[in-house]
């Protein structure tokens, strides 16, 4: 019977490196995926290429990765599906063409899947956002992205032309493993039941590890074994679509039920209707059953709802600048001290004119973390650290935060000390928000392009 | 007879981010328990926790096929992760704020966590 093993081997761009190829050497895999993309992803690779327009627009860590795997992957036939090419997929395409010839593989297509990138026209499609139901027009100035989330339909294309590596734009995360599970058995995108259970596929394995063990492990409660070489995820599915997912051999972490709960409902939020671009899945109808070891099965054969005639759109607006900073305190009267600084910052900002957009304190130790539901406790903790973070409309003003925290060392509190990290602007980063909106489907077409080694 | 306990000894959960809002699951590691955490997790419970960081509202979400229970935190990232101030950006820790919520659960209940507790711990 026909099986094919999808090996996830990142989860975002700069998740680890060994994966991929312990996945490749013991995995025994027919397709190695690469989500290099997290919702903040293309807006700040805008931004950073507006700094630097000679940055390339896909990926900075593509080359790096492909270098370790690709010749070994064409070897063993393996095909790579990924969505680093981020801004420039075409660009991404020809750059991995010349790595391949590079390392003396003499032959190999690759396609890049362009299409979805609506930066210069969605402020002028009719579109409101989701969040607060305004035109995006009135946001025109601001715009420094607009993407939408892609479906499979467009590695399936690729993977019909022959593609050795597949580099996409923004796809929904799972549809790096949608694609390849419906080109291998003949899935009609339209036969919502299979399309959806290729989605849980996907949206199980997607993450990386987080299905094998990483984000899981709670001393006492949840364990997990050697987390420091933790094996990733490998969705094996059969014809008859039988799926299970499991992880590299003979390495850390652990696949159970309750690793696959936490992760079916990640990022999750109606599970009734979780909305991807080639469906609807009902996670409602999901349930798993532990097979062996680090082996579970995925029963998901209802699940699916005829997609939605549009696509979800992300946009990225340009708002102002963020700046923070830190300062330690310890022993006797930390606290009392942390918040005199926190009174005296306050009025070096009166005398010296910063009126930050937005002001945040935190005591670090206190209620940095759950802020403001943190449970009230009479015991002072020995460690205190106070956090200062501002938005500004300028970076000028952002800057202003670190000369007015830079000379405590000399003028603050006593006993103060400063964090590490002094690299110049390296505490400021500007500010791309994203809001979110429909776009009809029919506005988005995709298309392939091919990029190939020649014969040699 | 009842105990008071914190839900971290009879579910887990996760929580992750989608724009503005943090889903945050509660997850039974017993599905035997999962009619007692339904009872109990509710969305009154959840907005004692949650309310002085969430702007918006609260949903709840039943996912009895895998004895679970979905929150939805609307705006409970003051503007979601690419605007926040706030130092745990992604709200990815919220899943232990949900854990440490007090819950009132049977004696007998009870002796059966300090059991597995206790395996836990060995």
């Amino acid at each position: 019977m026909k099986k094919i093993r999808l090996g996830s081997a990142t989860a975002w761009s700069r998740d680890r490196f060994e994966p991929a190829s312990e996945l490749l050497e013991r995995g025994n895999i027919d397709y190695l995926c690469f989500d290099s993309m997290s919702e903040v992803t293309m807006s700040i690779a805008q931004a950073q290429k507006l700094d630097d327009a000679n940055r390339p627009g896909y990926d900075p860590y593509l080359v790096p990765r492909m270098a370790r795997v690709l010749k070994e992957c064409k070897r063993k036939g393996v095909r790579i599906i990924t969505n680093s090419g981020w801004l420039d997929p075409i660009g991404a395409a020809e750059r991995i063409v010349e790595l391949a010839q590079e390392l003396g593989i003499t032959k190999l297509r690759v396609a890049a899947v362009v299409g979805g990138i609506l930066t210069d026209r969605i402020a002028d499609m009719g579109l409101t956002f989701i969040e607060n139901g305004e035109p995006i027009s009135k946001s025109r100035e601001q715009i420094v992205t607009g993407e939408v989330y892609q479906g499979a339909g467009g590695i399936i294309e690729a993977l019909k032309q022959g593609a050795d590596v597949v580099i996409t734009t923004r796809v929904g995360d799972a549809c790096l493993y949608l694609g390849p599970l419906a080109y291998e058995f003949g899935w009609d995108l339209n036969d919502y039941h299979k399309v959806a259970k290729g989605m849980v596929v996907g949206h199980l394995v997607e993450c990386g590890s987080q299905v094998s063990g990483g984000c899981f492990a709670d001393p006492g409660y949840k364990d997990v074994p050697d987390l420091a070489r933790i094996g990733n995820p490998i969705a094996e599915v059969d014809e008859e679509g039988r799926v299970i997912i499991s992880k590299v051999p003979d390495s850390g972490g652990v696949v159970s039920v309750d690793t696959c709960i936490e992760q079916l409902l990640y990022e999750v939020q109606d599970p009734a209707n979780y909305f991807c671009p080639d469906v609807v899945v009902d996670f409602t109808k999901v349930t798993f059953q532990q097979t062996s070891d680090n082996e579970v099965e995925v029963i998901a054969n209802q699940a699916g709802k005829p997609r939605t005639p549009t696509l979800k759109a992300l946009i990225g607006l340009s708002e102002g600048y963020l700046a923070e900073e830190l300062v330690l305190f310890a022993g006797p009267g930390a606290l009392s001290r942390a918040e005199a600084t926190r009174e005296l910052l306050l009025e070096r900002f009166k005398i010296i004119g910063l009126q930050p957009q937005e002001i945040r304190w935190d005591y670090l130790g206190i209620n940095s973390v759950h802020r403001e539901a943190t449970p009230v406790s009479e015991e002072v903790p020995y460690e205190i650290v106070l956090r200062v973070a501002i938005k500004t409309r300028t970076r000028r003003e952002a800057e202003l935060l670190g000369i007015e925290v830079d000379p405590l060392a000399v003028n603050g509190i006593s006993g103060i000390g400063k964090w590490g990290t002094h690299s110049p602007g390296s505490r400021i980063r500007p500010i791309v928000g994203l809001n979110s909106s429909l776009v009809p489907r029919e506005e988005v077409p995709y298309e392939v392009v091919i990029r190939e080694v020649e014969f040699v | 007879m009842t105990k008071k306990l914190l839900l971290r000894e009879i579910a887990h959960s996760r929580s992750g981010e989608k724009g503005r809002d943090s889903n945050i699951s509660v997850i039974a590691y017993d599905p035997k328990n999962y009619a007692l955490i339904e009872e109990t997790v509710t969305i009154d419970a959840v907005s004692k926790l949650f309310r002085p960081i969430s702007k918006g509202r609260i949903r709840r979400y039943e996912v009895p096929n895998v004895h679970a229970l979905n929150f939805v935190i609307e705006d409970v990232l003051e503007g979601g992760r690419t605007r926040t101030l706030a130092f745990d950006e992604s709200g990815k820790a919220l899943s232990s704020l949900m854990l440490s919520m007090e819950v009132t659960v049977p004696d007998d209940l009870m002796s059966q966590f300090e059991k597995n507790l206790r395996r836990a711990n060995q």
